[in-house]
């Protein structure tokens, strides 16, 4: 790891002061990508703020029925929160469906929005990755790419987007607020990350001088019947093959609101509106699901390695649609 | 005074606490990665970035004007012979004018400051013209036209075995099978500390698996005769074939010879998927031949081993699949060619089960063929095939002490199967998915295989074969003490604990030290090949039995002494012994044939399996086991052997696989390769049988790899009796069950 300073900032104001004024400038939450990747010689801070003491770290509700969270509220906890498990059991699911518990407890919910990809390619100094290294190329197109995503992708970049509490939390509409000595600006879950394009070093739309506060939930009525499905290679701690979250209401058989978004198959976290607008009005079959599903994949790339995402994307949508019809969010 | 007292408690038989135990749990136990000196400083290594590539140049000057640097080395200064190898000295201590495999070491740097040390590799400059790289071993060893990547020719060993002259049956079965590269991974990763002495020669304090063939390799490269090299065990953080290879042993102490200064080198997570070898991967060809009840004719088999780079144990490996390549059954006619090749990709060489994992992934699939085939259970088939006490192997060797398959298999059928849950309320762990929601026991399919491993105890093909231990009896504190001395090495597998049972039973005292392992002593031999309870067991048995004949000669002549007295009178009593099993021999050239092995070991699985068709998803819900071991030293440690090696197994049958792309580690890391965790290991049902073998200690046979061959195949039978699907290579991916190309 190369040497960096360490302030610890008491307040907020000390924070984006320090971040306005200064060269490479990174927040510290609870490290567990952030210290990986200053370990791997991807993120070369000069300075490290450790932002673990500002008063981030609430759970609220607010009047309507929104939630606002706090972005130091670790994931554990906010998997456990019963405001949470019940408005938005995807939520909770989601969350305890990342990392390992010891991860869990550490990592916050505002670096979870920032987590970096777990392309082999952008992790391997020597490989081309334009993510790491604008214009190096991208090794992983062409490469072993089983990981890689199948929607959102460009020439430039096929990496997938690894968060699963991301995923729910596009689902749900949510709603980041972000702080900077220039002001406060709320930016919807939808823009907050990019789609790589010719700029996949450009993930969010996060400004270098800006420190993520909280995450504010709306109300989402339909997301108390919700849940989250992943699929990975082994039965804890894995990154998802692929992962959907979903929200169903259903009267007289016909589907009257569908929230859909999926996990590790996009260069984002993937909110899945061409599906959502097929099973609008559409009986709640399971033909219907399937549709709904093909309706959101028609636009999937695949390579030879991660072609099987395709199917596996499918079938996950349709199985997670029918649990919620039959047995609603409970886990 | 004679014969096993058995009145001591903690002797053979019990479960004797390990003294390491609960510093592990506790973290308090110091590993290797500990070691801490207050004048030390940091050794790193520059490796290649290539898999094949010619070194033009290396420049070091860059590093040398860094702040903090020491020395930059490079081939040039290595003092000495400037290759070793376990087998034959044939890997350069630094790459001299060519690379052959990405993350070969190039380059050294010591500095006072790791993070210092690294920079300055960085800033060393090795000029590279990348050449052709051989990532093929089918090509490497049968196209004439593929680059050599050793000198000598790729085949780096051809070991055919020919029996009889049938290849015609009723009932034939055919299949090609592909076992990935799997990794050892251990959780320490390579390191230790090189001190220099005095006398020009050097301390090494590493954690390795058979100190004096480390010894004998690093004293000719430093140019130093062996006793100056001496070697102490630090502690080690997991083994399985890991570290029979060197990996900074020699870069240390060159480093520590040049500085005049304490170094140490760790190596980080990454860099130990590149430090050491790993399991060779496989393509095999086999066919079976039948009568129509079931009984076999004749088995032919092409067994295709990627050794990589360099020659590690690759010979041996290759050895053993072809001596074990048919499996635990009578077989009268054999036409087996197993194959190591040299490639441009990571070198391959010993993790547990040494060669017989990959073969035994590929005859258990093609019994299940044949089976199925006859129309009879899987059981059957391999009962009616499985070798007894004086069967024959396929290389001519008679089985001579007790290897009762048929019971075995019998045993493990008539384990009462886990109750399958009635749908709904499910406890989601015990799901395919586990709690990740993928199903609540829909499009969920059961499935039960077996699977029978075979594997050679010791080492094999005439190798000198011996452990040595000293053994003193002396008074501390008024009280008869017994200190055992060996240089065997301690890796997690309990062979300290096993050390004093064996002293504390055969003479009777309870207060045993067993000193740190080192050079001091005589060789060991190696904490490989489930051996170090036979051999070094053995041997101190044998310093204990000498010990003790002079303790009886001593109370013989002065009667009515008791042994504090007689110690008083007599000082210290200290014998040291050799101990080696019965001769093996080399196997023909041409037939494969010889008496290879001194012991066989079996290990028979049943594994019970659910499959989420839809997701390709498994859930391995029981693994049960029958294994033979002779005689149980220590029964906790034995059975957590057992689960560990069928853990390992699970892990190659469903995640664990280094993913090589053009000679290049995609996954050097514990996030992208993936080993079980406690959710993915099921409860074990465990019968251990007590046969014993009359040529070994106590009549123990080595128990640590056997479950790690038979546990694949049997999770590989499950999923496939689950799925229908053909299955033909392991590691098994979601989509290998639900999404087939």
């Amino acid at each position: 790891m190369r040497s960096f300073s360490y302030l610890s900032a008491p307040d907020v104001e000390t924070a984006l002061r320090v971040i306005a004024d200064g060269e490479g400038v990174k927040f510290l939450g609870g490290g567990t990508n952030l210290v990986d990747l200053m370990r791997e010689g991807i993120e070369r801070p000069a300075t490290v703020v450790d932002i673990t003491r500002l008063p981030l770290t609430g759970i609220e509700e607010l009047p309507g029925g929104g939630v606002r969270v706090g972005a130091l509220v670790r994931n554990s906890r906010l998997a456990a929160d019963l405001l949470i498990r019940t408005r938005y059991p995807v939520l909770a699911q989601a969350v305890l469906h990342g990392a390992s518990a010891q991860l869990r407890n550490m990592a916050t919910v505002g670096g979870n929005l920032l987590q970096r990809t777990r392309c082999l390619y952008f992790y391997d100094g020597a490989a081309a990755c334009n993510k790491r290294a604008p214009g190096s190329g991208c090794d992983a197109i062409g490469g072993f790419s089983r990981g890689g995503a199948i929607l959102g992708a460009s020439e430039h970049c096929v990496a997938a987007h690894p968060s699963d509490m991301a995923v729910a939390l596009a689902m749900l509409d949510a709603v980041v607020e972000v702080e900077s000595v220039r002001g406060v600006r709320r930016i919807p879950i939808a823009d907050f990350h990019r789609l790589p394009g010719d700029t996949p070093h450009i993930e969010t739309a996060l400004a270098a001088d800006e420190l993520i506060t909280a995450v504010e939930l709306p109300p989402v009525p339909v997301a108390a019947n919700s849940r989250y499905r992943k699929v990975r290679d082994r039965a804890s701690y894995a990154f998802a093959l692929v992962s959907v979250a979903a929200a169903l209401n259903v009267e007289d058989g016909v589907v009257t609101e569908a929230r859909l978004a999926l996990g590790g198959v996009g260069t984002k976290p993937w909110r899945a509106t061409e599906a959502e607008r097929a099973l609008l009005g559409a009986p709640a079959t399971e033909d219907a699901f399937r549709r709904a599903a093909e309706a959101e994949l028609a636009a999937a790339v695949a390579g030879p390695q991660n072609a099987f995402k395709i199917e596996l994307a499918r079938r996950t949508i349709v199985a997670t649609l029918r649990r919620l019809l039959t047995e609603g969010s409970a886990a | 005074m004679s014969g096993m007292d058995t009145r001591v408690a903690g002797g053979v038989g019990a479960s004797a606490l390990r003294p390491d135990g609960t510093l592990k749990v506790t973290g308090e136990f110091a590993y290797s990665s500990d070691l801490w000196l207050d004048d030390m400083v940091w050794g790193v290594t520059l490796r290649s970035p290539h898999p094949s590539a010619r070194i033009r140049s290396i420049d070091v000057t860059p590093a040398l004007a860094m702040p903090g640097v020491l020395c930059a080395l490079t081939h040039e200064d290595v003092p000495g012979l400037k290759f070793h190898g376990l087998d034959h000295p044939d890997t350069p201590v630094l790459a001299i004018d060519r690379v052959r495999y990405q993350g070969e070491p190039v380059a050294l740097v010591a500095a006072d400051h790791p993070e210092r040390a690294r920079r300055a590799a960085a800033a060393i400059v090795v000029d590279y013209e990348v050449t052709e790289a051989v990532t093929d071993p089918w090509r490497a060893a049968f196209d004439p036209s593929c680059p050599k990547v050793q000198e000598g020719g790729n085949v780096l060993r051809h070991q055919p075995v020919r029996v009889g002259s049938v290849f015609e049956a009723p009932v034939v079965v055919t299949g090609e099978y592909e076992v990935g590269m799997q990794d050892q991974a251990p959780l320490g990763p390579e390191s230790g500390l090189a001190v220099p002495a005095e006398d020009g020669g050097v301390d090494l304090f590493v954690a390795t698996q058979w100190l004096h063939v480390d010894r004998d390799q690093i004293a000719p490269c430093l140019g130093l005769p062996p006793e100056k090299v001496r070697m102490t065990l630090a502690g080690v953080g997991g083994a399985f074939g890991a570290r029979e290879d060197l990996s900074m042993q020699i870069h240390a102490c060159m480093l520590a010879l040049r500085t005049g200064r304490p170094v140490k080198i760790v190596y980080g997570r990454e860099e130990s998927f590149f430090g050491h070898v790993h399991r060779h991967p496989a393509r095999m060809r086999y066919e079976h031949g039948a009568t129509e009840d079931g009984r076999l004719v004749y088995v032919k088999a092409e067994i295709l081993l990627d050794g990589g780079a360099y020659r590690s144990s690759s010979p041996a490996v290759v050895g053993n699949a072809a001596s074990l390549g048919a499996g635990p059954y009578e077989v009268p006619n054999v036409a087996i060619d197993a194959y190591g090749v040299y490639t441009n990709n990571p070198p391959c060489g010993a993790m547990r089960g040494f060669g017989a994992v990959q073969a035994c992934f590929a005859y258990e699939s093609q019994m299940d063929k044949l089976a199925e085939a006859c129309g009879i259970s899987p059981v059957e088939v391999r009962v009616r095939n499985a070798v007894s006490q004086g069967s024959r192997l396929i290389t001519g060797q008679v089985i001579d002490s007790p290897a009762p398959l048929a019971e075995m298999l019998r045993e493990l059928e008539a384990f009462p199967l886990p109750e399958e849950p009635a749908a709904g309320g499910r406890d989601l762990r015990a799901l395919p998915g586990g709690v990740a929601q993928t199903t609540h026991g829909e499009g969920v399919r059961r499935g039960v295989g077996y699977g029978v491993g075979i594997k050679n105890i010791c080492f094999s093909e005439g190798f000198d074969d011996f452990s040595t231990a000293r053994v003193r009896v002396e008074l501390a504190g008024g009280e008869p003490h017994v200190l055992v001395h060996t240089a065997a090495a301690e890796v997690g597998q309990g062979l300290v604990t096993v050390q004093a049972q064996i002293a504390r039973t055969e003479l009777g005292i309870d207060r045993v030290t067993v000193a740190p392992a080192d050079t001091r002593v005589g060789s060991a031999g190696s904490s490989s090949a489930s051996r170090q309870s036979y051999v070094t067991g053995g041997a101190v048995k044998a310093a204990c039995e000498a010990v003790r004949a002079r303790l009886d000669k001593l109370a013989e002549e002065n009667p009515g002494l008791t042994l504090p007295e007689l110690l008083e009178r007599s000082g210290p009593v200290e014998e040291t012994r050799e101990y080696r099993h019965r001769p093996t021999y080399p196997m023909d050239p041409v037939t494969g044939q010889g008496d290879s092995h001194t012991q066989l070991a079996l290990c028979v699985h049943r594994a019970v399996v659910d499959v989420d068709v839809e997701l390709g998803l498994v859930k391995v819900v029981e693994l049960a086991a029958v294994q033979d071991v002779g005689r149980v030293l220590n029964p906790l440690a034995l059975e957590g052997q057992i689960h560990g090696g069928t853990a390992q197994g699970l892990g190659l049958a469903l995640m664990e696989e280094i993913q090589v792309v053009d000679g290049r580690v995609r996954n050097p890391s514990f996030t992208d390769y993936l080993i079980p965790t406690i959710l993915d290991m099921p409860p074990m049902r465990v019968s251990i049988l007590e046969n014993a073998d009359p040529a070994a200690p106590y009549g123990l046979r080595g128990a640590g790899e056997p479950p790690t061959l038979s546990s694949t195949p049997a999770i590989a039978a499950a999923v496939r009796a689950a799925t229908g699907r053909p299955l033909p290579r392991v590691p098994i991916r979601p989509q290998d069950i639900a999404l087939p190309a």
